[in-house]
């Protein structure tokens, strides 16, 4: 078949330059840059050697369809990607209709759903965001601290010169790449605690078009701030696990009495995968085969799972058929498995509906605590060593299941062909892949 | 400021965050069960509640909140004390 052509029919841009796409044409026609000194109060904090920067105009968000209260939960960087795709979409002559009001979405007319998509890159994404929670909680004893220097709040000695390559998400494929000199494609996916295994199933898919034959994949994550200030944006959100009496005992997916999700410092699983015939030709020994995946979007909300489960129903089914498999083959859930009231019902209801009682049921989670953009990688690594074991993990602290399933009470040997592991992420981003033991 | 437009106030923050219908926000009218507001709803009132009166509003007040009536009350008394705007 010959490839498809391409074409760009509508475009939104806000810049320094303009906050439509028209204005910033003229203003690059014109030969109009923005710049202007740097703010006065930046120089309370440092003399840097550069005073001058590139400032975006005064932007008015209402008319570009962001409300007020878009504007409080918003980072700039999310209000500016919205404000864009209204204008490129409306600039395509694309009709919208208004799908749910009280959550201000839209339906493109005469599209489906399901056939379009979006990719876009970030550097790092919501960090003027971050940096304003981290700088209140950093102040708020401070107040205190002006009657008492010695209670100063821990700060690093300096200014790190290696801050932004530090900071940026992409140097966790970067540094491996120039460890091991791979030149190939070297990309960084971002999907909250789906990442590790969004980042496994394009390796996969990568091998199994013969883009490349060998992939370093997975996931790192750390979040063990001096400040507590991370872990302080998921505890305000409502999202882990409250201690109860017995602290060890109170991370426990699945379980009636669970409470959420235990914050994890951090993690990072890298897999080594390759080309088939290759690795038997180098005489390597394989863990496992990975013969599926899958991922899709549920379009839904920026921090639940879409309640019916539909999409994850969707998602798992096209990867056990990307596997070349039924829903029966399959013989273990390594689960998402958060330990979250809404996660966990809507995760075990989609278990049963599609997998129903046959296949062993565990939570990486309820041991390794969440490690967010690492645990799909860990996960990864978990079923592969599963499989290739032929047993696996007790789904820990589980006392009184919400749902008759075949959790794994204790570790032990179980007979494992076919496995799946799943990953659903704030954002709405699902994704699974589908192992299988080799034999 | 008076109590009737503490009152309006606070109606309107609540249909801006929870898109109802202004007439359903009485005195009496229980924000979760009757205007259907989840967690999320919650702290996003919360939030443009500190916005539309300046200050903040800390989780444990938040929580005692359950009316309209409440929150008028609350926010009239910390008025009164000079710790919202």
């Amino acid at each position: 078949m010959s490839r498809r052509r391409v074409v760009v029919t509508g475009i939104g841009m806000i810049s320094p330059l303009g906050t439509a796409a028209g204005e910033c044409w003229s203003a690059l026609l014109e030969g109009r840059p923005s710049v202007a000194a740097t703010p006065a109060s930046w120089r309370q904090y440092a003399e840097t050697t550069s005073t001058i920067w590139a400032p975006l105009p005064p932007i008015d968000w209402p008319a570009h369809g962001i409300s007020r209260i878009d504007q409080m939960q918003l980072d700039t960087s999310g209000m500016l990607t919205l404000a864009a795709s209204t204008e490129a979409i409306r600039d395509a002559g694309i009709a919208t209709s208004l799908a749910d009001p009280k959550k201000k979405t839209f339906r493109l007319e005469g599209l489906s759903p399901e056939r379009c998509g979006v990719f876009m890159g970030t550097g790092v994404g919501g960090i003027t965001s971050f940096y304003g929670n981290a700088v209140n909680h950093v102040m708020t004893p401070l107040k205190a601290v002006l009657a008492d220097p010695t209670a100063l709040p821990p700060m690093p000695l300096r200014f790190n010169p290696f801050g932004v390559p530090a900071m940026m998400p992409n140097a966790v494929s970067a540094l491996p790449g120039i460890r091991w000199s791979l030149g190939g494609p070297n990309l960084t996916f971002s999907q909250a605690c789906a990442a590790g295994t969004v980042a496994v199933g394009h390796a996969f898919r990568a091998i199994a078009a013969g883009d490349v034959d060998v992939a370093l994949c997975g996931g790192a994550e750390y979040l063990g701030d001096p400040y507590g200030g991370i872990f302080r944006g998921f505890d305000i959100a409502r999202t882990l696990v409250t201690e109860g009496s017995d602290p060890q005992r109170a991370n426990r997916p699945f379980d009636r009495d669970r409470t959420g999700f235990l914050f994890a410092e951090g993690g990072a699983a890298v897999l080594v995968c390759e080309e088939a015939e290759a690795a038997r030709r180098r005489g390597a020994r394989a863990y496992a085969e990975i013969a599926g995946y899958a991922e899709n979007f549920d379009g839904y909300s920026i921090m639940s799972i879409e309640p019916s489960g539909t999409r994850i129903v969707d998602m798992l089914g096209a990867a056990v058929r990307d596997a070349g498999c039924a829903p029966t083959d399959i013989d273990y859930v390594n689960t998402h498995g958060t330990g979250t009231a809404v996660n966990d019902e809507i995760e075990s209801a989609v278990i049963d509906r599609l997998f129903g009682q046959k296949p062993f049921v565990n939570a990486t989670k309820s041991l390794t605590g969440h490690c967010i953009g690492a645990s799909g990688g860990i996960e990864a690594a978990v079923t592969a060593l599963s499989l290739a074991h032929q047993t696996t993990h007790a789904c820990h602290n589980l006392e009184h299941p919400i749902r008759d399933l075949r959790f794994v009470r204790e570790a032990g040997p179980c007979r494992i062909d076919t496995a799946i592991t799943q990953s659903f992420a704030f954002g709405g981003h699902n994704a699974a892949l589908v192992m299988k033991r080799i034999v | 400021m008076s109590d009737t437009a503490i009152r309006d106030r606070v109606a309107s923050t609540i249909v801006d965050v929870l898109k109802v219908d202004a007439d359903l926000v009485g005195t009496d009218t229980r924000i979760r069960e009757d205007l259907g507001s989840d967690s999320l709803d919650s702290v996003t009132l919360v939030m443009a509640l500190e916005d539309e009166f300046g200050g903040s509003i800390n989780d444990n007040d938040a929580k005692s909140l359950t009316t309209v009536g409440d929150v008028v009350s609350y926010i009239s008394r910390r008025v009164e004390e000079k710790s919202l705007a």
